[in-house]
C-alpha cells in the first residue's frame, strides 16, 4: 500500500481520537453549566420554590453555542495562520502550533463572557421566586466551564485544521478539504454539540433523577427541580455532576461521536481505495462513481450491523431487567 | 416609559446610570435602526466604525424583533427565532448582492435594498401564514410585524457585515472575501447570537427590556472586535489598517461599557446578590 494512503488512514484515526476527546469534554462542559443536561430543571426549580446553587448557562442549545466557539477559534486561528505561515516556509506546522491555541483561547474567553451574561440574566429574571445570585457559584463554575470548553474547542479546531490540510499532510495536496477552516469549525461545532446534547445525559434521565423507578418512569411535576437541591452529601453543585457524569455519560458521548467519525471516514476512504481513487485523485469521470458506490454500500452494511447489534442488546436487557413499566 | 406594556407593572426605578433608554420605544427603534442601517448599507465607502454603529443599531432592532416574536411565552424556541432571522438575512443578503450592480453609482449600492424589502415581504407572508385562521392559526399577537422586522434586520445586519469585511458590496468581492474564506460562518453564528442571546439569557418573568438591550449591545461590541480583526487580516479596507484597528477599539469600548452595565443591572435587580450561602430549606 502506498505511503500516502497509509498516512491518510492514520490521520483519519487521529481525527477520530480527537473527536472522542472533544465530545467527552463537551458533555462535561454542558453538565457543569447545565446547558442542556438539566437546564429545564434549573429553570423550573426556582419557580416551584426549590432555590438552588446551580449555574444557569443558557447559551441557546449546545449545537449553536459549540458552533460559535469553534467558529471563533477557527477564524482567529485562520487569520493568524495567514500571517504566520509565510514566515516559516516549508514548516507550516510551527504556525499552527502557535495559531490554534491562541484562537481557542479567544473562543474560551467568549464562552465565559456568554456564560456570565446568561447566568446573571436568567437569575435576575427570576427575582419573584427569590433566587439569589451566589457569587461563589458564578466564579467557581466559570473556570471549569472555560477549561472544559477549551479542550472541546481545541480538539475540534485541530480536527478542522487537519481536515483542511489532510492532503498536504499525507503527501497529496489535491486531497485537501475544499472548505476553509472557519467553515469546517462551524460544521464540526454543530455536530459535536448535537451529539453531546442528545447522548450520554445520565444525570438528568433514567439513571439519576428517576433512579428509584424502573426504567425511568416519569415523576409528578411537584418533584421537578429536586434534582438541583441536595447531593449525596451537602448542597449539590454542578462540580459534583461533572464527577458523576465522567464515570459513564461523558465517555459514552465521546465514544458515540468518535465512532461516528471513524465509521464515516473509514467507509469513504475504503470506498475511495476500492474505487481506485487513492493515492492519486483522478479527474472526476463516470468510472469515479464506483468510489461513491463502494462507500455507500459499506455505510449501509455498518448501519445494518449497528441496528442488529442494538436490537440484540435491547432484547437481552429487557429479558434481564424486566419489561418497561412506564407505558 | 421605556418598557413594553406587559412588564409595566413590574417596572421599578433603577439606580442611576443603569438605564439604557435609547431609543425609547419599539416602533421608534425599528424606524431609526432601519433607516440608519439602510443608509449606511448603501454608502459602502464609509469608515468601518460608522458601519459598526449601524450594525449595532440593526442588531438591537433584530433583538427587539426576536423579543417581540418570543414574548408570548416561547421558552426553548427563542434561539430558533434568532437563527430564523439570520437565515432570512443570508438569503436576503445574497439576493441583494445579486442585484447590487444595477443602479450602482461609484461606491453607492442602492439596489441591495431590494434584498431587504423582499425579505421583509417574505417575513410578513410567513407571519400571515403562521397566524392566519385558514392556515396554521397560531394566533400569536403581533407575529406578522415581528417576522417582517426579523427578515429586514437580519438582511441589513448581514449586508453591513459583508460591507465591513470587503469594503464594497460587489458580488465577486463578497464571494472572494466572505464566502470562500469561510468568514460567512462567523457572520452567521454571531448574527444569530446577537439576536437570540440577549432575550434567551434574560428569559424569565422578571425580564426587563432595557436590561436585555444592554446585553444585545454588549454582543454587538464583541462582533465589532472580531470583524475588526478579520478586516485587519484580510486587508481589504480602502483606509488601510487603521480602519480595522479603530473598529476593534470601538468594539472593545462598547463591550466593556455595556458588559459592566449589564452585569451591574443584573446584580442590582435580582432578588439578592450574595457572596455565598446555603439554599433555603423547604418544610
Amino acid at each position: 500500500m502506498p505511503i500516502e494512503v497509509v498516512l491518510l488512514f492514520a490521520w483519519m484515526l487521529v481525527i477520530a481520537f480527537l473527536a472522542f476527546i472533544a465530545c467527552t469534554f463537551e458533555d462535561l462542559e454542558s453538565d457543569i453549566g447545565s446547558q442542556s443536561n438539566p437546564n429545564s430543571q434549573v429553570q423550573l426549580a426556582a419557580q416551584v420554590g426549590q432555590i438552588n446553587r446551580f449555574f444557569n448557562k443558557a447559551i441557546s442549545g449546545e449545537p449553536l453555542s459549540n458552533a460559535m466557539y469553534c467558529v471563533t477559534a477557527g477564524t482567529i486561528a485562520w487569520l493568524l495562520l495567514r500571517q504566520f505561515e509565510p514566515l516559516v516556509p516549508g514548516e507550516e506546522w510551527k504556525a499552527a502550533v502557535l495559531a490554534i491555541p491562541i484562537g481557542v483561547l479567544a473562543a474560551t474567553m467568549i464562552n465565559m463572557i456568554f456564560s456570565t451574561t446568561s447566568h446573571c440574566g436568567r437569575t435576575a429574571a427570576q427575582k419573584r421566586f427569590e433566587q439569589p445570585i451566589y457569587l461563589d457559584v458564578l466564579y467557581g463554575h466559570l473556570i471549569p466551564i472555560g477549561a472544559h470548553a477549551f479542550m472541546t474547542t481545541f480538539c475540534i479546531t485541530c480536527i478542522a485544521y487537519i481536515q483542511s490540510n489532510i492532503g498536504t499532510l499525507s503527501g497529496n495536496p489535491a486531497l485537501d478539504h475544499p472548505f476553509a477552516l472557519p467553515l469546517l469549525g462551524f460544521i464540526w461545532g454543530i455536530t459535536v454539540g448535537a451529539i453531546g446534547s442528545s447522548t450520554g445525559d445520565v444525570h438528568y434521565g433514567a439513571e439519576r433523577e428517576f433512579q428509584d423507578r424502573p426504567f425511568g418512569e416519569g415523576k409528578r411535576v411537584v418533584y421537578h427541580g429536586k434534582i438541583t437541591r441536595y447531593a449525596e452529601c451537602g448542597v449539590r453543585t454542578q462540580k459534583d455532576i461533572a464527577g458523576f457524569c465522567l464515570k459513564f455519560g461523558a465517555p459514552c458521548t465521546g465514544m458515540t461521536f468518535g465512532l461516528i467519525i471513524l465509521f464515516e471516514n473509514w467507509r469513504s476512504m475504503v470506498g475511495m481505495q476500492l474505487g481506485g481513487f487513492l493515492p492519486a485523485l483522478p479527474a472526476f469521470t463516470a468510472t469515479g462513481d464506483m468510489a461513491a458506490i463502494f462507500g455507500i454500500v459499506l455505510g449501509l452494511l455498518i448501519v445494518a450491523a449497528l441496528m442488529v447489534g442494538n436490537i440484540v442488546f435491547v432484547k437481552w436487557v429487557r429479558k434481564k431487567y424486566g419489561p418497561f413499566v412506564g407505558v | 416609559m421605556t418598557v413594553t406594556p406587559a412588564v409595566i407593572e413590574e417596572e421599578e426605578p433603577t439606580k442611576k446610570g443603569l438605564s439604557f433608554k435609547f431609543p425609547p420605544e419599539e416602533t421608534e427603534m425599528g424606524l431609526i435602526a432601519g433607516i440608519i442601517g439602510a443608509v449606511i448599507v448603501i454608502f459602502t465607502g464609509l469608515p468601518a466604525v460608522i458601519k459598526g454603529v449601524g450594525l449595532l443599531l440593526v442588531l438591537l432592532w433584530g433583538m427587539d424583533s426576536v423579543r417581540k416574536t418570543s414574548k408570548y411565552g416561547l421558552g426553548t424556541g427563542v434561539p430558533s427565532i434568532g437563527v430564523l432571522a439570520t437565515g432570512y438575512g443570508v438569503v436576503g443578503a445574497l439576493m441583494g448582492l445579486a442585484v447590487a450592480e444595477y443602479g450602482r453609482v461609484g461606491q453607492l449600492y442602492p439596489a441591495v435594498l431590494v434584498g431587504v424589502i423582499v425579505m421583509g415581504a417574505i417575513g410578513l407572508v410567513s407571519g400571515i401564514f403562521a397566524n392566519g385562521e385558514k392556515f396554521i392559526a397560531m394566533k400569536i399577537p403581533r407575529l406578522e410585524r415581528a417576522m417582517m422586522e426579523l427578515g429586514m434586520a437580519g438582511t441589513l445586519a448581514i449586508l453591513l457585515e459583508c460591507s465591513i469585511l470587503t469594503g464594497s458590496l460587489s458580488f465577486a468581492a463578497v464571494v472572494d472575501n466572505v464566502m470562500t474564506t469561510g468568514l460567512i460562518a462567523l457572520l452567521f453564528i454571531f448574527n444569530c447570537f446577537a439576536m437570540l442571546h440577549p432575550y434567551n439569557a434574560c428569559l424569565g418573568p422578571d425580564e426587563r427590556r432595557e436590561r436585555t438591550r444592554m446585553c444585545a449591545v454588549e454582543i454587538s461590541g464583541l462582533i465589532c472586535v472580531l470583524l475588526g480583526l478579520a478586516m485587519i487580516g484580510l486587508g481589504t479596507s480602502p483606509y488601510g489598517i487603521l480602519d480595522g484597528v479603530s473598529l476593534v477599539v470601538f468594539g472593545a469600548i462598547v463591550w466593556v461599557v455595556f458588559f459592566r452595565m449589564f452585569i451591574k443591572a443584573c446584580m442590582d435587580e435580582c432578588y439578592a446578590t450574595v457572596g455565598t450561602g446555603l439554599i433555603k430549606t423547604i418544610e
